[in-house]
């Protein structure tokens, strides 16, 4: 032991030394000592029998008073000792001894409410292991509850972490902690709140992943609850100092992403590349710019969890175009989700590809260190799979697999299985062109290596690659290497790995096969090679018999084959099983070759050298022959007679039957029942392979496997059927593709305004993520100035000023741009933006698009970081449906969520040519009465909107003595910077006559002409008519409406 | 990405550690499953054979040797291997540092600590902490607590 630390001999003989515990290391050394089991158990039940007697609070009998005067001085520290005798006893008999110990669960808790930290560890750490068993749950799972709460409160945080070390390793068992309202909002509590100290936080973001785990709904209940709480969720990957929140939060985000919506991430993902860039380009660069933390580095790589988790989220958020378009394993709606690479902004784009070959020049780095060099490979191995999602180029796969197979020439084992496992997924997500570009220089390489491997786990991927790599062309080679390393292979001890390479080279003769004579061959000589039936492989042959049923033309020659094998001395029990079946079926077929009395004889030798199952099937296929020769009739019968007593049920009972059939049938004197109960095996309709099931983690996944399970079920019974021509078959499989579904629409490019094509399911039409956003209380102010004015400011608070700039590219394409300003002393950071539109789907009103990542996510004081985007209007619109931005950023220790509406509206698209050349209209009086009645004429109340007594804002209302001046004046200067024309007239007095085009991309154009009349009370009333009907009219009312109410 | 379970035993196949993070598969027994987990291990050449190892249909074993432990972890079928060698690795060397030139004895004597250890390292699945100074440093206050 490790004397140097033991302190002992200062103080308090008991308590002095808390991290041993002497009574706790004698019994261990104790029990180390006894070399028989016996003693071994006789001591440890004595132990068990004196703890008892400490923890009853009455003993029993003449005891009774010892007891209680143990119980008395039970103090704390012999608790935790007792406590710990009761661990190290449940460990060391590897739970046997669950039972024997559970009467000190109560003592367990009672350590719990210890105020020494070495005696409540105690306590949680036993209670982690024991909380595995229902039994232990059953009894305490409740009574820990106020335990748990009152630590996940406490002041001290060491309590606090351990109560959520408890919860994260026993919350994901199945216990009904993450169904407790309580328990979930103390551990959100720690994660959110800004004053929980790192060390902290990062155990209770993991502690609510487990409660996440066990119950998706914490998130999912409530829609409110889930949109505040996953934007903290993500403002803790903002921990850029060390990255050691953000480190326990990927898990969690990445866990949102999958199982809830991966759309409230995208806007991190120009942060998570950032981070990804600075540890995989700038942490390895030995130019040493940038120095990253020692600490987090390992073996010389900076931390490689990091890059392994980011590229894992970065993963689950972006979608190939393969996985896009072929996809069978996510669900729908959250594949329908996934980002597109062409989403990206240019920047990220490029960053991530600077990191992929980045990791692939580590991963060439030599080094002698092999944990070094096995971190290189983790980080070459994660970035290169993603690498090819980025780039989905042939050249740029082909890259990837090049750099991939230097590596099987590794003299690493671990290497050659990771990099064997990439080529696999590589094949498996990018289809044709990286198997091509593996096999055309490899493929003797990896027959090469399976020959000489000696690692079952290697010999596996072989096999999976190979089988990959299999197509029409070349499945006849690659079926012979495979048959050959089954037949001679030395290495291939583990029945798992031969029925593995059974079962795939069944599926590939009958996928690929064209020639029938090599199918049967093949077929057969599986079957007659596969002795250890322990794997439950009768597949490979009930498959067989199907297709031979359903395809008569393979009668003949698999007959024939069959009774080459049984003739034999020794037969594969796959083999008889067979030929039960089919000869059976099938007598007459190989008449030419034997006698019926001789095949009759053939069964009979065989029957007792086969297990009873296979017996019962030789019981059938002997009344088979029966039929088809009764002359056979005395042979049979003796026969059955044997096995009338058998002590096989099964057997007995079809002896018995059948013989009372042929009895039956002789006493009629006509083979009509026989005939009925044996008719002809009708075809199969089993339409999937069940061998299919069987490739495990090798499922589908790339087009040619999943052509293969489009096509399987008709494959082979096709291809059989067109032996001559091998064209429709492979016509076949290519047409029962699914055409690839389009990808996702790429119309918005902007990285931040994924919602939009990500078809997060609409309500009413409207995207939900729209519904859900609360604005922040003072949007009204920015919101009407954009309104009406092209730049300005946008937001301003104690912490962040907005200030918008809007340039019309073309009358209804807006390019918006946003200085974010920090007002404060101190950094802005993690800033990330998204821009929401009302519709995303159903050909939208407007669409967002060229959103620019923000040129920093962090701001120093008083600086400031700009963004842009456009919005393209389409079609007319509620202002009510303007495009919201989102906003988080953290400052100080607070993190904050703005959330602003725009004022573009589809006043925002009107252009007047007047504008531009002088400030006078261009419209006259009369012209505007004649196209004021023509359009009442053709449109009547169609394209008309009229709201009275709008109040008009106005300071300083009551000075003013001429209010009707004042207001047109007012009113005319606004319109104008609208660009609206108003009329120059003397006429009317207090009326405006205004004249304007509305603009938009898919529709056109629309005139609109309105009246506008100003009553001495600060009321406004407004007639709007425009050239179409609908309720163009009214939604331009609506946005002057703000602009003159507001 | 998460780890199912931590495993630790020696070549004898006495347990000296288990941490489980998800219920264990199919109901089976408990040590049934470890036992299990032991042969297909220890049955495996220690020279020329990888540290991978497929064990059902939904996980696979990472695992190292050190000395006469060793150090196993079950991971979900879809997770890349590599990084818990990194895992393995980092855990054993911090309780290297934090026992002192650590032995078999040192975690049959003093297991509860090593669950210290653990905890501080891994929770919900998930590794919590990636610095051997943080954690050491941690780990040494925690055990001189009271």
């Amino acid at each position: 032991m490790n004397v140097d630390r033991k302190k002992s001999f200062i103080g308090n003989p008991i308590t002095t030394n808390t991290n041993t515990i002497k009574g706790l290391q004698i019994f261990i050394a104790d029990l180390r000592t006894t070399q028989h089991s016996q003693d071994h158990e006789r001591r440890i039940n004595s132990e068990l029998v004196k703890i008892k007697q400490h923890f009853e609070p009455n003993g029993s009998g003449s005891r009774n008073f010892n007891n209680r005067n143990n119980n008395i001085r039970l103090d704390g520290y012999q608790r935790k000792k007792y406590i710990a005798k009761l661990a190290y006893i449940y460990i060391t008999t590897n739970t046997t001894k669950l039972n024997d110990i559970l009467f000190g669960l109560d003592e367990m808790l009672n350590l719990l409410k210890s105020n020494h930290f070495a005696e409540k560890f105690m306590g949680y750490m036993i209670l982690e292991l024991l909380f595995e068993h229902e039994k232990v749950v059953n009894i305490i799972g409740n009574k820990i509850y106020p335990r748990l709460l009152a630590d996940l409160s406490s002041n001290n945080d060491n309590f606090t972490a351990l109560a959520l070390n408890f919860i994260g390793v026993v919350g994901s068992l199945p216990s009904n902690f993450a169904f407790n309202e309580e328990v979930v909002d103390k551990v959100f509590q720690i994660v959110r709140s800004p004053t929980s100290p790192q060390y902290l936080k990062k155990k209770s973001t993991l502690a609510f992943l487990a409660l996440l785990k066990n119950n998706l709904s914490i998130l999912t209940e409530d829609i409110q609850r889930k949109q505040v709480w996953i934007q903290k969720i993500i403002g803790l990957l903002d921990d850029t100092d060390n990255y050691r929140v953000t480190l326990t939060s990927l898990p969690l985000v990445e866990y949102i992403a999958k199982h809830i919506d991966p759309s409230y991430c995208f806007r991190i993902i120009p942060q998570l590349t950032d981070i990804l860039y600075t540890c995989v380009v700038l942490g390895t660069s030995d130019s040493g710019i940038y120095r990253f933390p020692t600490e987090y580095k390992f073996a010389g790589i900076p931390n490689p969890w990091l890059i392994t988790k980011i590229v894992s989220l970065l993963n689950v958020l972006i979608a190939s175009p393969h996985e896009l378009s072929n996809n069978n394993n996510t669900p729908l709606q959250v594949q329908s989700q996934c980002l597109h690479p062409a989403d990206l902004d240019p920047e990220t784009l490029n960053k991530l590809r600077k990191c992929a070959v980045e990791a692939i020049n580590l991963g060439n780095r030599n080094t002698n260190d092999v944990m070094q060099r096995i971190v290189q490979n983790t980080i070459l191995f994660s970035l290169i799979k993603f690498a090819t999602k980025l780039d989905p180029s042939d050249e740029a796969i082909v890259n990837s697999v090049q750099a991939l197979c230097q590596l099987l020439n590794s003299h690493e084992i671990n290497m050659r299985y990771l990099t064997l496992d990439s080529l696999i997924q590589l094949c498996s997500s990018n289809g044709k062109v990286a198997i091509d570009a593996i096999r055309h220089d490899n493929l003797d390489l990896i027959i090469h290596l399976m020959n000489t491997e000696r690692d079952m786990s290697i010999l596996r991927k072989i096999v999976d690659l190979l089988y990959t790599f299999a197509d029409i062309d070349n499945v006849q080679v690659i079926v012979d290497h495979l048959l050959n390393f089954f037949l001679t292979s030395k290495h291939i001890s583990d029945p798992q790995i031969r029925s593995n390479i059974s079962v795939k080279i069944a599926i590939l003769t009958e996928k690929y096969a064209t020639d029938p004579n090599w199918y049967i061959d093949i077929s057969l000589k599986i079957l007659s090679l596969t002795i250890n039936t322990s794997f439950n492989d009768d597949e490979l042959w009930y498959r067989l018999c199907q297709i031979v049923v359903n395809n008569p033309q393979l009668r003949s020659i698999t007959c024939h084959n069959l009774l080459n094998y049984l003739v034999e001395k020794q037969t594969s029990e796959y083999i008889v099983k067979t030929s039960a079946f089919l000869l059976g079926e099938y007598p007459s077929l190989v008449m030419d070759k034997i006698s019926v009395e001789n095949l009759f004889t053939v069964f009979a030798e065989k029957y007792f050298t086969v297990t009873n199952l296979t017996r019962a099937m030789i019981l059938t296929t002997m009344i088979q022959l029966y039929k088809f020769a009764p002359q056979l009739g005395s042979n049979i019968i003796k026969f059955f007679q044997l096995e009338i007593n058998s002590l096989d049920i099964e057997l007995q009972t079809r002896s018995y039957e059948y013989l009372k059939i042929i009895q039956i049938s002789k006493m009629s004197g006509d083979m009509n029942l026989l005939n009925i109960l044996l008719e002809p095996m009708p075809p199969f309709n089993t339409k999937a392979n069940p061998l299919l099931k069987r490739l495990g983690n090798l499922q589908p996944e790339n087009s040619g496997i999943t052509s293969l399970k489009n096509s399987s079920t008709t494959s082979l019974t096709e291809s059989m059927k067109n032996i001559e021509n091998v064209e429709p078959s492979v016509a076949r499989r290519m047409s029962m593709k699914q055409p690839p579904l389009a990808p996702a629409s790429r119309k918005n490019t902007g990285v931040l305004t994924p919602v939009q094509q990500n078809g997060t399911f609409e309500t009413d039409g409207l995207n939900v993520k729209y519904t859900q956003q609360r604005l922040s209380t003072n949007f009204r102010e920015g919101f009407v100035r954009m309104l009406l004015h092209k730049q300005g400011i946008f937001y301003s608070s104690p912490l962040m000023k907005i200030i918008y700039r809007t340039t019309k590219l073309e009358p209804f394409h807006l390019k918006i741009s946003f200085t974010y300003i920090n007002q404060t002393e101190w950094d802005i950071t993690g800033l990330s933006s998204e821009i929401i539109a009302a519709h995303v789907q159903n050909n939208p009103e407007y669409i967002i698009q060229n959103v620019e990542p923000l040129t920093n996510s962090n701001i120093p004081p008083h600086k400031r970081v700009d963004q842009n985007f456009q919005v393209i209007v389409r079609k007319p619109y509620d202002i009510e449906e303007s495009p919201l931005v989102n906003l988080y950023f953290k400052c100080g220790s607070s993190s904050n969520n703005i959330t602003l509406k725009l004022g573009v509206g589809i006043t925002s698209t009107i252009f007047s040519q007047s504008i531009n050349t002088n400030q006078t209209s261009s419209v006259t009086l009369p012209q505007f009465i004649t196209r004021w009645r023509t359009l009442g004429e053709a449109l009547g109340k169609d394209a008309e909107c009229q709201m009275q007594g709008i109040i008009m804002n106005n300071t300083d209302k009551n000075q003013d003595v001429n209010p009707i001046v004042t207001m047109l004046a007012s009113l005319e200067m606004n319109l104008k910077r609208i660009g609206l024309d108003v009329i120059e007239q003397t006429n009317v007095a207090n009326t405006l006559f205004v004249a304007g085009i509305i603009h938009t991309k898919s529709e056109g154009n629309f005139g609109c002409l309105l009246k506008i009349q100003c009553q001495a009370d600060w009321r406004v009333n407004i007639t709007c008519k425009t050239t179409v009907a609908g309720p163009l009219a009214s939604y331009v009312v609506d946005c002057l409406k703000r602009i003159i109410s507001e | 990405m998460s780890i199912r379970f931590i495993l630790c035993f020696n070549k004898q196949g006495v347990v000296r550690l288990v941490r489980w993070y998800t219920a264990n598969e199919s109901g089976r027994e408990t040590q049934e499953f470890i036992a299990q987990i032991y042969r297909l291990i220890s049955s495996r050449d220690h020279k020329h054979q990888s540290n991978f190892v497929e064990f059902s249909d939904v996980t696979k074993l990472i695992y190292k040797r050190y000395a006469g432990l060793y150090f196993v972890m079950g991971v979900d079928m879809r997770d890349e291997e590599p990084i818990y060698l990194s895992h393995i690795h980092l855990f054993v060397e911090v309780l290297d540092n934090f026992f002192g030139n650590v032995c078999e004895l040192d975690i049959v004597f003093n297991f509860y600590k090593v669950y210290m250890v653990l905890d501080e390292m891994f929770l919900a699945g998930e590794i919590q902490e990636v610095s051997k100074d943080v954690l050491v440093e941690k780990l040494h206050i925690l055990d001189k607590l009271e």
